[in-house]
């Protein structure tokens, strides 16, 4: 059994030393290659003085070398950071210090994007293509440098599954991202349990539609290892078109897809799915948002081969319930369970009362405990003694519990319902958003007095954002203006869409801006004709 | 508009007009992104994401009234204000 990530490559490198494993854009490398050229960057990267512990960050978009390096850093002992290639430079800098990143995997325009005082915290960048040697202090280092290290063997270094492998940074309600810490077990927990559950095996052909900075990639590339599969990382210029991408389905014969719900409705809407082009479809897994019943009847009638899976956890967890689609209850199912807890985990939820529901109709937040769960997030003891806290619920050890801050409802059916969330955090598309984080972007704005960001509920993709600002007094600035400074802070998918001025915000008898007026006024404009909607 | 004003005007077409005009005001603005040019890959700059690309399809049937088919939503024939324009032509002969 493994206990660290990256004997799952050692043993399908052994296994199907010829099989494909990983496909990108066209190019794709065997398990052979892949095993080798993570050990030569495991060695390069060593070499360069990277030891056990260092956060090695991956800055680039999804290609083959992105699985070598996940491999090469965790082989090298270190822990990867996936960065959102298409982040701000404010953000991806923010992260890079956060967690005291030195040295970046790149390319040669993202380095270049980024800020000289973001370089100059870094000690080298490894390019994964060739680039011209640096023309600041940070040393550039070639991809094609890797041959120069042995490829038959990693560095030997001292690693138990307690150790770091990956940190993954979500959004944060103080207006910065914050990183999850996830260690070797975390990980292996979620993907032994998935091997076991779907039965992935070898024959199998694995999506990768979501980002890699998204926990969902760690099935997709985790369990293709495992399993000796091969994973096809599905890059912007196919995830877009609908179209496109159930063709690619259908001529890679993928077996097994993993992706968010919108994703899927959008395949739905505009790409003719039908069962016969995708008959070598086996499994669909979703997760990151809820799927609306509507849609999910529609896809499950289209694809009837098809095992639909809901799959649902933060990424403090990766995954900790899930619910196989039931065909026969689909049509009398207002809403979808989030299921029962995964194996090697487990749920429940806490009352008011702080008592453990037990009873079928009680509500509470959502806890979970057991080897998946996160230590919590880099550098920040503070907001970690908040979600990850000592198990109150049993006292014969010390344990840690995590606080999903998720509402829940468990039901007659002995499933758990997600009923909405304790705070201000919403899912767009699946991505994390606190409007928290949004509204800071807005303040940081000299114009800008106040400022609420308000979730819009939508069919497709969950929410939409929109904004309502008041200025100082006196100053002008247009919507467009302000979007413009959004996005110098903060992913696209979080600038709000519409941003609407008043002379003042409405208040609470406490004094409190009054978000819950200003939500009600917003979804009201929102349902109007685009004419009379609120906008810029 | 202030966008159109931001490209040379000499004999801009009505048509590439319109339809820079609506991807700056629908799109481009909800992305913090106030300036692109007509051949740039609004793909790549992240003018369009999954749910623009069918704001633009909206677009492009109800307010210019052409046919889209779902084949014809790809990267290369959306790729730009100038591809675009070509799609729309294409249609009108």
């Amino acid at each position: 059994m493994a206990y660290i990530l990256q004997q799952l490559l050692t043993k399908s490198a052994a296994l199907h030393p010829e099989k494909t494993a990983v496909w990108a854009r066209g190019r794709s490398i065997t398990y052979r290659e892949l095993d080798e050229r993570s050990n030569q960057l495991a060695h390069l990267l060593r070499r360069h003085g990277i030891k056990k512990g260092d956060r090695v960050g991956l800055y680039f978009p999804k290609c083959v070398e992105s699985v070598i390096s996940m491999l090469g850093v965790v082989k090298a002992g270190a822990v990867y950071v996936p960065l959102d290639p298409q982040a701000p430079p404010d953000r991806v800098g923010y992260i890079i210090g956060n967690c005291g990143i030195r040295a970046l995997i790149t390319k040669e325009d993202k380095r270049r994007g980024l800020d000289q005082s973001t370089l100059a915290l870094l000690e080298f960048c490894v390019m994964t293509e060739e680039a011209a040697k640096s023309s600041n202090g940070t040393k550039i280092i070639p991809w094609s440098m890797l041959s120069e290290f042995p490829g038959t063997h990693a560095p030997k270094v001292v690693l138990t599954e307690t150790d770091l492998a990956y940190i993954l940074y979500t959004s944060g309600s103080t207006g910065r991202p914050k990183g999850v810490m996830l260690s070797h077990q975390n990980a292996l927990t979620f993907v032994e349990w998935c091997a076991a559950t779907f039965e992935i095996t070898s024959e199998d052909r694995l999506s990768n539609h979501a980002p890699l900075h998204f926990d969902l990639s760690v099935f997709d590339v985790y369990n293709a290892l495992e399993a000796g599969a091969t994973v096809f990382l599905i890059t912007e210029d196919l995830a877009l078109f609908p179209s496109r991408l159930a063709s690619f389905i259908e001529t890679q014969e993928i077996t097994v897809w993993y992706s968010v719900p919108s994703a899927l409705t959008l395949l739905l809407l505009h790409a003719n799915l039908n069962a016969e082009k995708l008959s070598r479809l086996r499994l669909i897994l979703f997760a990151g948002e809820v799927f609306p019943m509507k849609y999910l009847r529609q896809l499950a009638d289209l694809l009837p081969h098809v095992e639909l899976q809901n799959l649902y956890g933060p990424t403090e967890t990766n995954v900790c319930t899930y619910y196989e689609v039931e065909r026969e209850r689909l049509v009398s199912l207002e809403k979808l369970p989030i299921g029962i807890a995964c194996e090697n985990t487990e749920v429940f939820a806490v009352n008011d009362r702080d008592e453990i529901v037990t009873q079928p109709g009680g509500t509470g937040e959502l806890y979970v405990r057991g080897p998946a769960v996160t230590y919590g997030y880099w550098a920040d003891p503070e907001k970690t003694a908040k979600m990850v806290v000592p198990n109150r619920f049993q006292r014969n050890f010390e344990e840690k519990i995590y606080r999903t801050g998720d509402l829940v409802q468990l039901a007659e059916d002995g499933n758990y319902y997600f009923l909405g969330r304790r705070d201000s955090m919403i899912k767009s598309r699946g991505y994390r958003i606190e409007l928290g984080e949004i509204e800071s972007a807005l303040l940081s704005h000299e114009a800008v007095k106040e400022a609420v960001a308000i979730a819009i509920p939508d069919d497709i993709v969950s929410n939409r954002i929109v904004a309502v600002i008041a200025a100082h007094d006196g100053i002008t600035i247009k919507p467009s203006e302000l979007q413009q400074h959004c996005g110098s802070r903060i992913p696209k998918y979080m600038i709000p869409e519409l941003i609407e001025f008043r002379d003042s915000l409405p208040k609470t008898s406490t004094g409190k801006i009054d978000r819950v007026q200003l939500t009600q006024e917003s979804i009201r404009a929102a349902s109007q004709p685009a004419s009379e909607a609120v906008s810029q | 508009m202030s966008t159109v004003n931001q490209t040379p005007v000499t004999q801009a077409p009505v048509l590439k007009d319109q339809i820079r005009e609506f991807i700056m005001e629908n799109l481009a603005h909800a992305k913090g992104i106030t300036s692109f040019s007509d051949d740039e890959s609004l793909m790549e700059s992240g003018v369009i994401d999954s749910l623009g690309i069918f704001r633009l399809v909206s677009f492009l049937e109800e307010e210019l009234r052409v046919r889209v088919s779902d084949e014809e939503i790809n990267a290369e024939t959306l790729k730009s204000v100038n591809s675009i324009e070509q799609l729309v032509l294409s249609k009108k002969k």
